[in-house]
């Protein structure tokens, strides 16, 4: 069992507003064909966390359930929401038909936004412009023993339920998959921000989904990112582990593909992993049963 | 000789402007979580040329060698400026001191902080005594939609045919050998995969990890280098046994998943292009420009 400083986080409320899904037409595949995507911004009715990454038809980067974006300044990721929401704070609808119903945040997807579960009866009840408000709780979590280890965007809840052990000094995670660094996209290098940009398992190359198995890939999934460093901002490091959860699904587009929010990360290898098919946040949260 | 439809190609006048140098309005923090005031992205920069070292400058962040301009007016005319024009392409100084003077396009940049994008350009010595910033300039691009005859597999992208021809390029058993400064594996290629359209802004080669840094330390400026399994076809991204072969265009980063920015020039997805190791394949040889050389 592991401690951290839980109760030394503050609680602050962040706030954003469900958006429209937003399209400019046709956009060039990594094959040069055109392809007019959806599946990102808005509310997706039948896309929830737990469900494949691949096989949507026309999807690309297929956000599930409701996306919400920080309205206090015009960049999406300077708001509060994008900095300060961890993957597993509590949601509430504070506007329009669904107001009082509750959610949890499932992660950040820089390319449209902030990422919430709402049960189906109130999914049915939301309005794109509805306003969603997040009990914010999580920036600055360490785990005692562990200081070292970058912990980003992870709730203590969530960080609780992930089933980690201690094994030799060393933290050993539950993760469905181990994906080579080199897969990873778009999102790499992308600023010195960690907590407001996920970054892309690629899915553009078909030897290689085929290769390292991607095409099970579940949204929610917790993955293994190897020589991956996700400290200020993400990119190669020899040796270091990042571990993520995946948040959106897979793409056509070069270099794209499901995008991961880091939650832990070591430059050091503190971390080891053990495979398990189950290590979803969708099962870890209790947004549903099974997978 | 290889064959190219060089006669097809439009030649066309493109409007840009000499930058500021960008600089982060307070400081950044580096992979090591340290914060840094970096230097050398854009502007003018006046002690680096192509054909000079990427590593070494005193706090350089993503140097850009001698002068870097951008598009001006709508994002449209902007996107021509950075889509069309070309490395080897001839730029034209059309106001101010240096009025009349010309460069070339030795590389193009993006992902600058705020959005812009940086056409790189090598002026002489005294032209670039006289420029300032703000300086209009004109390039004459010629080169989308290049294309080498009898290799429909390869795709030419933001190459001039000037250069093309410079570039000292072979054939070998049905595959087009390119001199190249070095051959850079897929697992230290960072920001740039899902850039799109890859005729804007690089790829970068990240510069963190000690064994990547090693890897890379003597590279220069204006060096070719061909990135290994990544494909910049319609966009930029992993592809196993494609290539990428770019020129370098600005220096090593601090932040983690940048670096040594690689404009592309080639691209293949079949193996159709085949390295040759050659120190000498850097663009300050192969166009008669940069250091020493006015």
């Amino acid at each position: 069992m592991i401690e951290t400083n839980r109760d030394r986080l503050l609680v602050i409320a962040v706030q954003g507003e469900i958006v429209s899904p937003a399209s400019t037409g046709y956009r060039a595949q990594w094959d040069g064909q055109p392809k007019l995507a959806l599946g990102m911004g808005g509310i997706k009715y039948n896309l929830r966390v737990g469900d494949p990454c691949f096989g949507w038809a026309s999807g690309d980067h297929v956000e599930p359930g409701v996306t919400i974006r920080g309205k206090e300044d015009p960049v999406p990721s300077r708001c509060a929401l994008a900095l300060l929401a961890c993957i597993g704070n509590e949601a509430v609808v504070v506007s329009g038909e669904a107001k009082g119903e509750k959610g949890v945040f499932t992660g950040r997807h820089a390319g449209s936004d902030d990422l919430v579960w709402f049960p189906p009866e109130t999914i049915e009840k939301l309005a794109i412009g509805d306003k969603v408000q997040i009990r914010a709780v999580g920036v600055g979590l360490r785990i005692k023993g562990f200081e070292d280890i970058r912990v980003n965007k992870c709730s203590p809840g969530l960080l609780k339920s992930l089933g980690i052990e201690v094994e030799d000094g060393k933290l050993v995670v539950p993760v469905v998959k181990e994906i080579p660094g080199y897969l990873m996209g778009s999102g790499i290098g992308a600023g010195t921000v960690l907590e407001s940009v996920d970054y892309d398992i690629q899915t553009t190359d078909p030897k290689a989904v085929e290769k390292h198995g991607l095409e099970t890939l579940r949204l929610g999934d917790v993955v293994c990112l190897r020589d991956q460093l996700c400290t200020s901002g993400r990119g190669y490091y020899k040796g270091a582990i990042t571990i993520g959860v995946v948040v959106h699904g897979a793409s056509d587009y070069s270099g794209h593909g499901p995008g991961v929010n880091p939650i832990l990360s070591t430059k050091e290898g503190r971390i080891e992993t053990r495979i398990d098919p189950d290590a979803n946040i969708a099962l870890y949260l209790g947004l549903r049963d099974k997978l | 000789m290889v064959r190219t439809n060089r006669e097809n190609l439009l030649e066309v006048a493109l409007k840009g402007e000499i930058t500021h140098s960008a600089v982060a309005p307070s400081y950044t923090t580096g992979w090591d979580e340290r914060p840094r005031l970096g230097l050398g992205r854009g502007g003018i920069v006046y002690n680096v040329k192509v054909g000079d070292p990427c590593f070494g400058w005193a706090m350089g962040e993503k140097v850009e060698p001698g002068a870097s301009a951008d598009g001006v007016g709508e994002a449209r005319e902007k996107g021509a400026f950075r889509n069309l024009s070309c490395v080897g392409n001839r730029v034209r100084v059309v106001d101010g001191e240096a009025k009349g003077e010309w460069g070339t396009v030795v590389g193009k940049v993006g992902y600058i902080p705020g959005g812009g994008h940086h056409v790189v350009i090598d002026f002489g010595e005294e032209t670039l005594e006289k420029l300032t910033i703000g300086d209009k300039v004109q390039v004459r691009a010629v080169g989308v939609g290049l294309k080498l005859v009898d290799y429909p597999g390869v795709r030419v992208i933001s190459c001039s045919p000037a250069l093309l021809e410079a570039m000292g390029l072979g054939e070998r058993g049905g595959r087009l050998v390119v001199p190249v400064a070095k051959v850079v594996p897929a697992e230290y290629v960072g920001q740039g995969h899902g850039g799109s359209p890859p005729e804007a802004s690089n790829w970068d080669i990240q510069t963190q990890s000690p064994d990547a840094v090693a890897h890379v330390e003597d590279l220069r400026f204006g060096d070719v280098v061909l990135l290994e399994d990544t494909l910049s076809a319609w966009g930029r991204g992993y592809y196993e046994g494609a290539v990428t072969v770019g020129v370098v265009s600005c220096g090593p980063s601090e932040a983690l998943g940048q670096g040594i920015g690689v404009t592309t020039l080639l691209t293949c997805k079949e193996g159709e292009i085949e390295a040759r190791v050659d120190l000498n394949a850097n663009l300050k040889k192969q166009l008669g420009i940069g250091g020493g050389q006015g």
